[in-house]
């Protein structure tokens, strides 16, 4: 009753080919064939291609909680994105340098801990503060920044600027700004699964744009089959990877970038260079939540060659490919309570 | 246009053991919940095969010996259905229990015991319910039994309640009558309540309490015992407390219980038992067991007597006083050591080594002295195991 155990799986691929419109890292490509109590619920939320998938608890249930689900989803993306203007996150950002620090609920407040504490453990390269630097990139356009563009903007970077006290959060300087966007739609994955599992369901998983946090198995008792999506072509796949619990995260250099003059500028900016990152093609994890799978992805990327050892420290199982596109894995099987 | 895709597999699962980024995401309201022990059929059949040795001893003497292979069978029928079987042959041989340890002769038997049950599981969404029988036999006794039990479980699949009942008839007939040989075509019926509840508290602690009631009606005489007298009815009761608590950073669990038994005989008992469930690597765990164990004598068990030539003295008993000199009715405490060694070869196969080492002792009694004249009683147990998912 305590131990859910997760063993690699050898169930076949049940679909053919990839979807197309789906531009994320990942996608589930499992459809068990007794579809019929096996649904899957899309819909978009966070700028993403989203799915809920619940099985073995018929249709009508299903709906039901697929509802909940969505709704927890779009809660987050509502309470935290920085687009939004009546999110938290732009409250904070709005008041920054204004002196007035911001008050914030104990979700924002446990969120904020975590950050924090990720950036100590990161050697301060998980920042939530390096969003500023994306007024200088302009992936669109394809153009780099001036030198002094960047120069500019890399004091308004950096979590030891910030004053945090608990449950007061005060951005010092004007133009300072705060990111959730390197775990929110993972804590959004977690947070709707774990609604999910307590109402019962125990065969499912919630994809948000490729971070993907499992429920438990396929109905028959098969892992799902998770796509890792190939770094450099687009309709072809890296890796299968067969999950009946825990959480995939994948992060990329192909997900938003340009390229110029041979070289590729991809959207993960090293805090302390405001530069993008190049060690890494892509970085898959795959870890209990995918809280902490999708920020050690990003982690991953920003750590350069020291990437893999520190992901082996934190044991979680990896998959990434580096700039020759030579492939690095770490698989752990082990149970999770 | 599609190409062909070309993919490899990954085994990419969850690491043994959790980092500090892992700990910090889980330590977060909602982001881990304890999995749902929703009520449905388990997703794989188990075959499992399990041969256990047993033997025991007093100073000087071996006494018991049991050789018992088993097989067990469960598999799921659909999502809503599962069965389970099993079945066991325990060959017995060696002395049979010494009458109080001053007798210093015993005979010799060898015995075999077989016995098989089958349960039936129906699923629903929140419950299920189970059909069970049992049969077991061996030349001088023969039991059959029957059980319904129901668990039924909250909408948040944190609490779970269960209730059962069973019976079961016996049948003695003792070899050539047995002691006194006017024992033969005895019976016995018992029946026997459960109810419980499970509580998982956190998503690292889990609860339970079970209170069990037996009331059976009979022959609870040993026969091949000299002045063996017992009531016949024997009312039991037990609560059973269990707390386990799973350890987030090497991913162990501590199992711990205690479990308080009396009876209508007199005989009260304390169980204290913990066991630590350490995964080593992926594939190999360990379970170290301590188990204290301490019971009053019951009310009629007579303590062994010997005289100044050390023979000993047999109680003068009047028609229908009840009497017994079997040591498992003395005041006594016992602590039973294991440990279990599980080895999983891919992920179908499991191999497993169990072993357990029990002393009793009168004077290892907890809160109350002992029963006189009872010799330390030892028993080992190994047992091997392999079983396999499908």
């Amino acid at each position: 009753m305590f131990q859910v155990s997760v063993a690699p799986g050898n169930a076949s691929l049940r679909t053919e080919g990839t979807r197309e419109g789906i531009t994320e890292g990942m996608r589930v490509m499992a459809s068990s064939k007794r579809a019929g109590n096996d649904f899957g619920f899309q819909f978009s939320a966070m700028a993403s291609v989203c799915e809920v998938r619940i099985a073995r608890l018929g249709r009508r249930k299903a709906e039901q909680l697929a509802r909940l689900a969505i709704d927890e989803v779009r809660r987050i993306e509502c309470k935290f994105s920085r687009y939004r203007a009546a999110s938290v996150v732009s409250r904070i950002n709005a008041a920054a340098g204004s002196g007035r620090p911001v008050d914030v609920d104990a979700e924002t407040a446990g969120l904020i801990d975590f950050a924090a504490r990720l950036h100590g453990l990161s050697d301060g390269l998980f920042d939530i503060t390096s969003g500023a630097l994306r007024k200088a990139w302009d992936f669109r356009a394809g153009r780099l920044p001036r030198a002094d563009a960047i120069e500019a903007l890399l004091p308004l970077v950096g979590w030891n600027k910030v004053v945090w006290r608990g449950a007061r959060i005060e951005l010092p300087l004007q133009g300072m700004e705060l990111d959730f966007g390197g775990f929110g739609k993972e804590y959004a994955a977690d947070r709707a699964a774990s609604l999910l599992q307590e109402r019962g369901v125990s065969h499912g998983l919630v994809n948000l744009g490729g971070d993907i946090r499992v429920i438990g198995p396929r109905p028959d008792g098969q892992p799902w089959q998770l796509g890792v999506q190939h770094p450099r072509e687009r309709d072809r796949l890296l890796a299968e990877v067969p999950m009946a619990s825990g959480a995939l995260a994948t992060s990329g250099d192909y997900e938003r970038y340009f390229e110029l003059d041979g070289a590729r500028y991809c959207h993960v900016l090293d805090p302390r260079t405001g530069w993008p990152v190049t060690a890494w093609r892509s970085v898959s994890v795959v870890a209990p939540a995918c809280l902490a799978a999708g920020a050690l992805t990003t982690v991953a990327m920003l750590k350069g060659t020291d990437a893999l050892p520190y992901l082996a420290a934190q044991n979680v199982g990896y998959l990434a490919v580096d700039q020759q596109g030579q492939l690095h894995q770490r698989e752990a099987a082990l149970t999770l309570n | 246009m599609k190409r062909a895709l070309q993919r490899k597999k990954f085994a990419l699962v969850p690491a043994h053991g959790k980092g500090a980024v892992v700990l910090a995401a889980l330590s977060l309201p909602g982001v881990w919940v304890a999995p749902a022990h929703a009520e449905s059929a388990p997703d794989n059949g188990v075959i499992a095969f399990r041969y256990l040795h047993y033997e025991d001893s007093q100073p000087g003497l071996k006494r018991i010996k049991v050789n018992s292979p088993s097989l067990y069978l469960m598999t799921p029928i659909g999502p809503q259905w599962a069965v389970e079987g099993s079945a066991v042959v325990d060959s017995l041989s060696g002395a049979t229990p010494r009458w109080q340890s001053s007798v210093s002769s015993a005979s010799v038997m060898h015995e075999e015991r077989k016995a098989a049950d089958i349960k039936v599981t129906r699923y629903f969404d929140r419950a299920s319910y189970t059909l069970g029988v049992s049969r077991s036999k061996e030349h001088d006794y023969a039991s059959n039994a029957l059980s319904l039990s129901g668990s039924w479980s909250s909408a948040d699949n944190n609490t779970t309640w269960n209730l059962g009942v069973g019976g079961s008839s016996d049948k003695i007939d003792p070899t050539g009558g047995g002691f006194s040989g006017d024992t033969r075509d005895q019976k016995k019926n018992t029946v026997e309540l459960i109810a419980g509840v499970t509580r998982a508290l956190s998503s690292t602690d889990i609860v339970q309490f079970n209170l069990t009631y037996g009331s059976g009606h009979g022959y609870y005489d040993d026969p091949y015992k000299a002045l063996d007298v017992r009531p016949d009815n024997r009312k039991q009761a037990a609560l059973l407390g269990r707390w386990n608590h799973h350890l987030l950073g090497d991913q162990s669990t501590l199992r711990t219980s205690y479990r308080f038994y009396r009876d209508n005989f007199g005989i009260d008992a304390h169980t204290l038992q913990g066991e630590w469930v350490k995964p080593v690597t992926a594939a190999l765990t360990f379970t170290p067991l301590v188990r204290l164990y301490s019971q009053s004598a019951a009310d009629f068990y007579a303590d062994a007597r010997v005289d100044a030539s050390g023979f000993p003295v047999l109680p003068a008993l009047q028609p229908g006083q009840l009497n017994s000199g079997d040591q498992r009715l003395s005041a006594f405490g016992a602590v039973t050591l294991g440990l279990k060694t599980e080895y999983k070869l891919d992920a179908a196969w499991t191999v497993d080594l169990n072993l357990e080492a029990y002393e009793q002792r009168s004077n290892w009694r907890i809160g109350g002295s002992g029963s006189n004249g009872v010799d330390p009683f030892r028993a080992r147990f190994v047992q091997l195991g392999a079983s396999r998912k499908f």
